[in-house]
């Protein structure tokens, strides 16, 4: 069941890639989108089949491959990761939406997209850590050429930024991994959340670093995160959706996934800390979109600034504040998304982005009046009003989050306010206002270039209204994460009777230290 | 049928609602045919409707002791989140107000607006405005109230930016947005705070927390100003208060009921919040302080004030103020009553406004006159409306006075001192207002002056019929003192203060052609008052200097520290990689020498714990 998520689009991609050169782009587009629809409609329909109540994996395959290495092809999907393959496939059509037909070389391109769909679908369902760590860099090739070939005027800087740092931060989870099951003794890559368990805390901390850095450079944090503007303001729009939308919760999923669930002690450990950090990336982004001219460096940098929120409430790890990370992705996903969307299509209509020259869109006839309002939707979300999906997810973190870190939960709503200043500068200053000469003869927007925002809109709209649709199928499996770290969080080895030896230890009498 | 009633409650702000979405066709531009009329009927009706709805909920809900209707919304992770409406006289009264003023005022809108072509996205944001004002007063969870004060600051922002061609518009807009958000963001603060400590939002649940809770001092203090905060800024008080100010930018309709009844919702939260609030005397304190600072304030302001809607619009910030100081001190029944009485005197005084400046285009007291004999019925809702916001026998705005000081007499009497001040004051500024609106010669602007069309005249009338029966509703309502029972020197003192205002301002001489006086003492008075004591200023080099400071620097940091350090480290391996090209001479003797200087090297490593 899970393979097809995989495998479809892989499919369809090598069908575009033996299609003679003769078909035209919008054909190839169309194709794209179909099959993505059916990926998006298969993953529909496994929602509908996903038993809620059961804290396990669903739909499990397991098929080996190099035993050996302890390589082994096993799926599986629970409540952190069916979010995030919905929104996957829902953004990848976006994307393909927006694309432009007119591009040079559409074959590759398409292809190049369909891979990535597949790639984060098999970040999200593997299984086996070498399995998840094989599509975490299978992701990164095609993106890095989606950057490079059909970006802007600096896109060889951009993608090769990119691509570096990326690879550092795979190279970083690599280590992890490795360093995890060699000193652990275990002879097999196999996602076992009780692996670390036997290791020193020395040990399961310098672990969790290469962990934490490595996804901390795709989430991105602060100060590992200057690749994501360049790459932003080089990519085409629907690149940016995909980066934003889909490839950043790579990180926050791993975050938790190979974080929080498998490093539970040295979690504990350093979570007040992990706060700090949060607390640090939420008011840097923030702070810094203010000062942005570039419409879509200031939404990179508030991505910065709304995934240093899901850090706040991973390091907090209480059932709200968890459950509040999954659904932020989600809606981080679906407004990052929107946003992207909307300033491609002024970028496309008046041919800039700057906020300093742009100005009075909303005039209705002559301006973009429609693109208009779906932004200032898109910002209110964003913003956290109440009614859209960023309310909840930044309700939930902040109350899951308060109990354990005040201070720093207060600082970060902080974060939260500043979203406000930022886009609402953005607002008045391109929307509002007199439209000048300049811009008076704007092409007409469609209405097929209105759909995928009036689209999300509505879906931001509706989960904001109905949370309930959603988090039904996270809490199961979010409160079973906890309860597992808290259990485990709990019996913390001495640090000091053991210093790194390389076999596994595993410490006589384990003190009881409670933290929090 | 009484049972249906209360459960279809939910209804009424949902009509408000329903007629924002329903009017998007016309709003968006998919339907032109029909021009934006039939928007406008839709919207009114249905607020006619909600307001007929209402009515026979009040008749149901009078006299009953309060029900509570309860929503689940969201339950997960044992986080309960419900949404609780509470079916009581004064929260149905309240909906009542709000849709029957919103009502007036979109009729007015018809005639205000006739001739604007967004006359759709207006209704709509009305529609939108109403929900949200009427979902606050049924309110019983603060999650829900939480919400709706965040709608509403939304789409003041979209109300006060409704003409966003213009530049003062713009910043208005801006303004509005952000200094409520201020306000909300701490108060998002107090309700996540309050939510973990007590678990439950619903006041009916966080009341009996607070009556059992023994939180730390500190903590107290802290949860009781976050919970200030949001009121105060809704309510246009220091130091959150010049968006109301800035935002008579906007079409008046709008102001009609942003100066009645939505900074009333703001003061109904702060209300409902009060048990909670008391727990620490800091945040009491605090309320009465800020009350007392915007009501002398502010009442200060109004008077040096040229453009005419930004002179009332800072006596409603008083009144307000008032209210703080009745929240603050407990005596939350005269801050109902001053509510009630303000929010219908006050959007009486906006249409009457609306309608001068309907007909001269004009908003500067300095070019208006003589208007009295070309206008006589918005003459009459000036006149009326003035009457009836200051202590004047037996208007509504009387009793609302009269029950503070009868409130505060004993306890702190320098509060009434406070109420006598800002009733003097606000005489004052109005009696100023008057002579110089319709009294004197008719200047250029004021020379060709019609009355206003029926539109806008009926709910004017409408509304000066009802500022005069207030006295008759509240004895209806049983809210009027027993007559024996009356402090009578304290209703000397209220009506000798609003006299005393009275005649200062009509002795006071004005001077259309040259307003700013000569004696530098006094223009230095007067400028600081009509440039509102100078804060935007203070906030220009304040808190907008520390964010952007910090914003600059930061992105200067990010372009120059971080990027720099980065693109150091790329151009150093590019450097060293080109330099390291021209080791490759060919020549077998330099490779031999460095091969066999990396292998002493490595071995020098390998023994060194020999040496």
């Amino acid at each position: 069941m899970l393979s097809a998520l995989i495998w479809i689009p892989i499919f369809c991609a090598a069908v575009i890639g033996l299609l003679p050169a003769s078909v035209s782009s919008s054909r190839l587009r169309s194709l794209a989108i179909a099959s993505i629809s059916i990926v998006f409609a298969w993953s529909l329909y496994i929602a509908t089949q996903f038993d809620v109540i059961d804290i396990g994996l669903q739909f499990q395959e397991d098929i080996p491959w190099l035993d050996s290495l302890g390589l082994t092809y096993r799926l599986g999907i629970d409540g952190l990761s069916l979010p995030l393959v919905i929104l996957n496939n829902l953004l990848t059509i976006v994307a393909l939406w927006c694309s432009d037909t007119s591009i040079q070389r559409p074959r590759l391109y398409y292809l190049l997209i369909l891979i990535i769909n597949s790639a984060v679908a098999g970040a999200f369902l593997a299984h086996n850590l070498l399995l998840f760590f094989l599509f975490y860099e299978l992701e990164l090739i095609p993106l890095y050429l989606l950057i490079g070939i059909w970006g802007g005027t600096r896109r060889g800087y951009a993608a090769t930024k990119f691509l570096i740092y990326t690879a550092i931060s795979g190279i970083l989870i690599l280590m992890s991994f490795l360093g995890l099951v060699w000193l652990s003794g275990s002879n097999t890559f196999e996602y076992n959340p009780l692996m670390s368990q036997g290791l020193p805390l020395t040990a399961q901390i310098i672990l969790l670093g290469g962990i934490l850095i490595g996804f901390g450079i795709k989430i991105p944090l602060f100060p590992f995160h200057t690749w994501l503007p360049d790459a932003h303001v080089e990519a085409s729009t629907p690149i940016s959706v995909l980066l934003a939308g889909v490839l950043l919760k790579l990180g926050t999923y791993g975050l938790i996934r190979f974080g929080l669930e498998l490093f539970p002690q040295a979690w504990s450990v350093l979570a007040p800390w992990l706060a700090g950090w949060a607390v640090v990336s939420v008011l840097f982004g923030a702070f810094t979109a203010i000062a942005q001219t570039d419409m879509k460096k200031m939404v990179a940098y508030s991505s910065i600034g709304h995934m240093g929120f899901i850090l706040l409430a991973v390091a907090a790890a209480t059932p709200i504040s968890l459950l509040g990370t999954v659904f932020q992705m989600v809606s981080h996903g679906l407004i990052s998304g929107l946003l992207f969307v909307l300033v491609g299509v002024v970028y496309k209509t008046t041919g800039t982005r700057d906020i300093n020259i742009l100005q009075g869109l909303m005039t209705p006839e002559r301006g973009l009046p429609i693109i208009g309002s779906l932004m200032v939707a898109g910002v209110m979300a964003s913003a956290g009003i109440p009614g859209m999906t960023g309310f909840i997810s930044e309700f939930l973190i902040f109350r899951g989050s308060f109990e354990v870190f005040p201070v720093q939960t207060l600082l970060s709503m902080v974060g939260t306010g500043l979203t406000a200043v930022y886009f609402l500068l953005l607002v008045n200053k391109v929307f509002f206002g007199r439209l000048p000469d300049a811009l008076a003869n704007l092409p007409r927007v469609s209405w097929s270039e209105r759909l995928p925002g009036f689209g999300l809109a509505l879906i931001i709209v509706i989960l904001g209204l109905q949370p309930n649709w959603m988090v039904r199928w996270i809490e199961t499996t979010t409160t079973a994460v906890i309860n597992d770290f808290t259990t485990v969080a709990a019996h913390l080895p001495n640090p000091k009777t053991i210093d790194l030896p390389l076999t596994p230890a595993v410490s006589e009498n384990p003190l009881p230290v409670r933290l929090n | 049928m009484h049972q249906f009633l209360i459960n279809t409650s939910w209804w009424v702000p949902c009509y408000g609602l329903l007629a924002a979405i329903l009017t998007l066709p016309w709003a968006v531009g998919l339907i032109r045919r029909t021009g934006p009329r039939p928007a406008a009927y839709l919207n009114i009706l249905t607020t006619a409707i909600a307001l007929i709805h209402g009515t026979f909920l009040f008749n149901a809900v009078w006299g009953q002791p309060p029900q509570y209707l309860e929503f689940q919304w969201l339950q997960a992770a044992g986080l309960d989140l419900s949404f609780a409406l509470e079916l009581s006289s004064i929260s149905v009264g309240a909906m009542e107000l709000v849709t029957g003023l919103s009502l007036l005022a979109q009729v007015y809108a018809l005639g205000y607006l006739e001739k604007d072509w967004a006359l759709a996205r207006f209704f709509g944001l009305m529609g939108f405005f109403e929900a949200a004002m009427c979902g606050i007063a049924l309110s019983d969870s603060l999650l829900l109230t939480y919400a709706l004060l965040e709608v509403l600051t939304l789409s003041t922002y979209l109300l006060v930016g409704f003409w966003y061609a213009q530049p003062l518009v713009v910043t208005a807009a801006r303004d509005a947005f952000l200094t409520k958000r201020v306000g909300d963001i701490l108060l998002l603060m107090g309700v996540v705070a309050l939510s973990t400590y007590s678990g439950s939002l619903n006041f009916s649940d966080l009341y009996q927390w607070a009556e059992t809770a023994q939180p730390a001092p500190l903590v107290a203090a802290l949860i009781g100003l976050s919970l200030i905060a949001g009121p105060t800024g809704k309510c246009a008080q220091f130091p959150l208060h010049l968006w109301l100010d800035e935002a008579m930018e906007g079409p008046n309709p709008a102001s009609i009921l942003r100066n009645s009844v939505v900074v009333g919702c703001g003061a109904f939260v702060l209300i409902k919040l009060q048990p909670i609030i008391v727990l620490s005397p800091v945040a009491s304190g605090a309320t009465i302080a800020l009350g007392t600072m915007t009501a002398i304030g502010a009442s200060l302001v109004s008077l040096a004030q040229i453009d005419i809607k930004r002179a009332l619009s800072h006596s409603t910030s008083a009144y307000l103020g008032l209210v703080f100081i009745a929240v603050g001190v407990g005596w939350t029944d005269f801050a109902f009553i001053l509510l009630f009485a303000h929010a219908i005197a006050k959007a009486l005084l906006f249409m009457s406004i609306g309608s001068i400046i309907m007909t001269t285009t004009c908003q500067d007291l300095t070019e208006m006159g003589g208007l009295w004999k070309k206008m006589p019925a918005t003459t009459g809702a000036f006149v009326v409306g003035s009457a009836g916001l200051i202590g004047l026998f037996p208007l509504g705005g009387f009793w609302a006075l009269q029950r503070g000081i009868e409130d505060f007499w004993l306890v702190a009497p320098w509060l009434v001192a406070v109420i006598l001040l800002v009733n003097g004051l606000t005489a004052l500024s109005l009696t100023r207002v008057f002579r110089l609106v319709f009294l004197g010669e008719p200047q250029p602007k004021t020379r060709r002056a019609p009355e206003v069309p029926w539109t806008m005249a009926v709910p004017i009338v409408t509304l000066i019929v009802l500022t005069l029966l207030i006295p008759a509703i509240l004895n209806e309502l049983t809210l009027l003192p027993a007559f024996g029972l009356v402090n009578v020197p304290g209703v000397v003192l209220l009506v000798g203060s609003g006299l005393a205002g009275c005649v200062v301002g009509s002795l006071l001489k004005l001077n259309h052609t040259w307003t700013r006086p000569v004696q530098a003492p006094l223009r230095f008075l007067q400028d600081m008052l009509s440039y509102d004591f100078y804060i935007d200023r203070l906030y220009r080099v304040s808190v907008v200097w520390v964010v952007s400071s910090i914003s600059r620097f930061s992105s200067w940091c990010d372009r120059y520290v971080i990027d720099g350090f980065v693109n150091l480290v790329g151009l150093a391996s590019i450097f060293s990689g080109e330099s390291l090209k021209y080791s490759v001479s060919g020549q077998y003797q330099a490779y031999m020498l460095t091969i066999l200087i990396g292998v002493a090297l490595l071995g020098a490593i390998l023994t060194r714990s020999f040496w």
